[in-house]
């Protein structure tokens, strides 16, 4: 489904990855683990295509086009979805007016009929409440004076209505409690199914406590080191980074 | 000190007023705005109130003043809801297009021109006498020149609850126009009213609009003033609301700009008593040969009132804005609570804003701040939306909006809300293209 090889990438002239190699196939769930400054983050970015990130050497595939010439809508118009680390505030657009332009911008690029303001209320309110997410929040502004996991649950919201083939958790467990991950983690089990793959981007183990990974990769300083089953987060958990890297370096 | 061109050009316009006022007293107000043109500081570039509005080209312009009530015939009724409809045809009240239906005891809705004929002993009081602050060139011209305009006096107690909807509509004329409605509402103690303005134009039709609004809310009065500026892409427009405040009463007033070269709205506040609440609000959209102008004086010469003026700009092309906000606070207006903000959103590299806030507070026990702002859409806000399959020109349309809202979300009408939407959108489509 996705093929990265040999990225590298710049952020303001200094490089951040250093060759990335990675290959996910369909069904798959991808644990990215690593240090902070890493890269972790930097990849998400890449993926979904934000401006300020200079690809200077290798590909990215995603069913078979390159994913690096497309727009970031056309890259969620073709089934790619970045839960983000710092969901941003947007005070006077109503998230449910939000949501529904997104969906329906999706469907029509995907040749679906646009839903009408009631077929679309009533999904909202199913997979609204599939993430407990207050009905309340769905009538603000995007995000607006929510709380971190608030915000968290509205990323999460997104990805159950938009269904993506590909969907980025960038540290979506960073800041929760554990009732908020656990939401957030049913959540994330919801859209998993043989048709979609998932990227876990986390600092921490116990995001994997609630969704288990098919792979767990360790990337440091732009590369990813070591790549092994769940265990191997357990043994991250046991031991810290340190080995992996001394390992490496060895 | 003066410039003979500037008086020169406000006594030929008075010059041409055709027959005396059709009331002695009317007569004699109209000849001592007359008598004080010559005296009046003349607005220049040179004063800080004047200095980043086209003064000088307005003054290069000739207008020739509507003397005559216009016929009306050719043109089609504006659309409305509202069961009190007046509509204004180059400053002169149109019967035929207007409809007015029966109004509760107590409450006077009527042109100038009809109450003048009435001998209206509320407008021979109060016409003129809350306007006589401040006065300047444009508002003197006014006031020699008055013909027609607005008058709703509401009596004590009463509350009307429709609103009362107005259409200034300015029209196609070979000789550019000086059009100069002027209007007075007095609203007795704990009456209560809502009033929408709409100034128009005609595509590309040329003329200044001049007109002059006085307000007295008298205790616990309760005023909502919606004005929608729409003017002709050749149009001057100056609007001048004078407005007093009585103890405890309530004024939330928004003004939306949307058309117009120059386009100037002046807001003068003063009370009359305490605990007032005085809520200002404006949205500016200016492009190409566009000119938002805003001035506001709030004067809290009374204790313990509230004042909000919160104005935002969205500026494009070669769009250019002034927003001028001064609240002064004299020594004896302990308590005070006043709030102003201006927020403007840069489309483009060309657009200009000139922002101003100003307070000068005399007294020591009071609640007071501004801020202003001058950005551009975020580039992380446009990804955001992006990465959710918006494309661009489809998110920055929703950014705009959403920056917008703040000011459309305090309109308390649902169908003027809707209205304003649609028109800004309309702003916002030409955007794209």
């Amino acid at each position: 489904m996705l093929s990265i090889k040999n990225l590298h990438v710049n952020v303001d002239g200094k490089e951040i990855l250093k060759g990335l190699n990675l290959e996910i196939g369909k069904g798959e769930v991808h644990a990215i683990m690593g240090p902070n400054g890493s890269g972790k983050s930097t990849l998400s970015y890449v993926l979904s295509g934000r401006d300020g990130y200079e690809v200077t050497q290798g590909e990215v595939i995603f069913e078979g086009r390159n994913l690096l010439e497309m727009a970031p809508e056309e890259r969620a118009w073709a089934g790619i979805f970045l839960a983000m680390q710092y969901p941003v505030e947007l005070p006077g657009i109503n998230n449910m007016s939000f949501l529904r332009e997104s969906l329906n911008a999706i469907r029509k690029a995907r040749g679906e009929e646009e839903l009408d303001a009631v077929a679309f209320m009533k999904l909202i309110r199913e997979k609204a409440a599939s993430v407990k997410l207050d009905d309340k929040l769905l009538k603000r502004s995007v995000n607006a004076g929510f709380s971190g996991g608030e915000k968290k649950r509205n990323e999460i919201l997104q990805m159950a209505l938009l269904e993506p083939r590909l969907a980025i958790l960038d540290e979506t467990d960073s800041g929760l409690d554990i009732d908020a991950l656990r939401i957030v983690s049913e959540g994330v089990n919801l859209l998993r199914n043989p048709e979609h793959a998932i990227i876990m981007i986390t600092h921490y183990q116990r995001l994997l406590d609630y969704i288990q990974p098919d792979f767990v990769h360790v990337l440091a300083d732009g590369r990813i080191i070591r790549s092994g089953g769940k265990d191997l987060a357990l043994e991250l958990e046991d031991k810290g980074y340190g080995w992996v890297l001394e390992e490496n370096a060895a | 000190m003066s410039t003979p061109t500037t008086t020169n050009w406000a006594q030929a316009l008075v010059q041409q007023r055709s027959s005396p006022a059709p009331a002695a007293w009317l007569d004699n107000l109209r000849q001592q705005a007359e008598s004080r043109l010559d005296r009046l500081p003349l607005p220049r570039r040179k004063l800080e109130a004047w200095r980043y509005s086209r003064i000088d080209a307005l003054f290069k312009e000739k207008f020739t003043p509507v003397v005559q009530a216009p016929d009306g015939a050719s043109l089609q009724r504006p659309e409305s809801n509202s069961p009190h409809v007046l509509v204004f045809v180059n400053g002169w009240f149109s019967p035929s297009l207007s409809s007015l239906e029966q109004l509760p005891d107590g409450i006077t809705l009527k042109s100038l021109a009809q109450t003048l004929n009435d001998e209206d002993e509320q407008l021979r009081q109060h016409l003129g006498s809350i306007a006589d602050k401040d006065e300047n060139l444009f508002t003197a011209l006014n006031t020699a020149l008055i013909n027609d305009g607005l008058f709703l006096h509401i009596a004590t107690g009463i509350h009307l609850d429709e609103p009362i909807e107005v259409f200034y509509l300015n029209t196609a004329s070979e000789e550019a126009l000086l059009v100069q409605p002027r209007n007075l509402l007095v609203l007795e103690e704990q009456a209560e009213a809502t009033l929408v303005e709409h100034f128009l134009g005609g595509k590309g039709n040329d003329y200044f609009h001049n007109n002059i609004t006085e307000i007295l809310l008298l205790g616990k009065a309760k005023l909502n003033h919606y004005r929608i500026q729409d003017e002709s892409s050749n149009a001057w427009h100056l609007s001048n609301i004078f407005l007093r405040q009585g103890e405890q009463s309530h004024y939330h007033g928004i003004t939306l700009s949307f058309g117009g070269k120059w386009a100037r709205t002046d807001y003068r506040t003063s009370f009359s008593g305490a605990e007032a609440d005085c809520n200002l609000r404006g949205l500016y959209v200016a492009g190409d040969d566009q000119l938002g102008d805003f001035h506001l004086d709030i004067h809290h010469n009374w204790p313990a009132c509230n004042s909000r003026e919160q104005f935002k700009g969205l500026l494009y092309g070669k769009g250019r804005a002034v927003f001028d906000g001064r609240i002064l606070v004299d020594r004896i207006a302990q308590l005070t609570d006043a709030q102003l903000t201006n927020d403007n959103l840069m489309l483009t590299r060309n657009a200009e804003v000139d922002t101003k806030p100003q307070l000068e507070i005399y007294a020591d026990d009071v609640k007071c701040s501004h801020g202003t702002t001058v950005g551009q859409l975020d580039p992380q806000h446009i990804f955001y939306l992006r990465s959710r399959g918006i494309e661009e020109t489809m998110a920055t349309h929703m950014l705009c909006q959403g920056f917008a809202q703040e000011i459309i979300d305090h309109i308390h009408l649902d169908s003027l809300r809707e209205q304003t939407l649609q028109r800004l959108q309309h702003t916002l489509k030409k955007l794209q293209e």
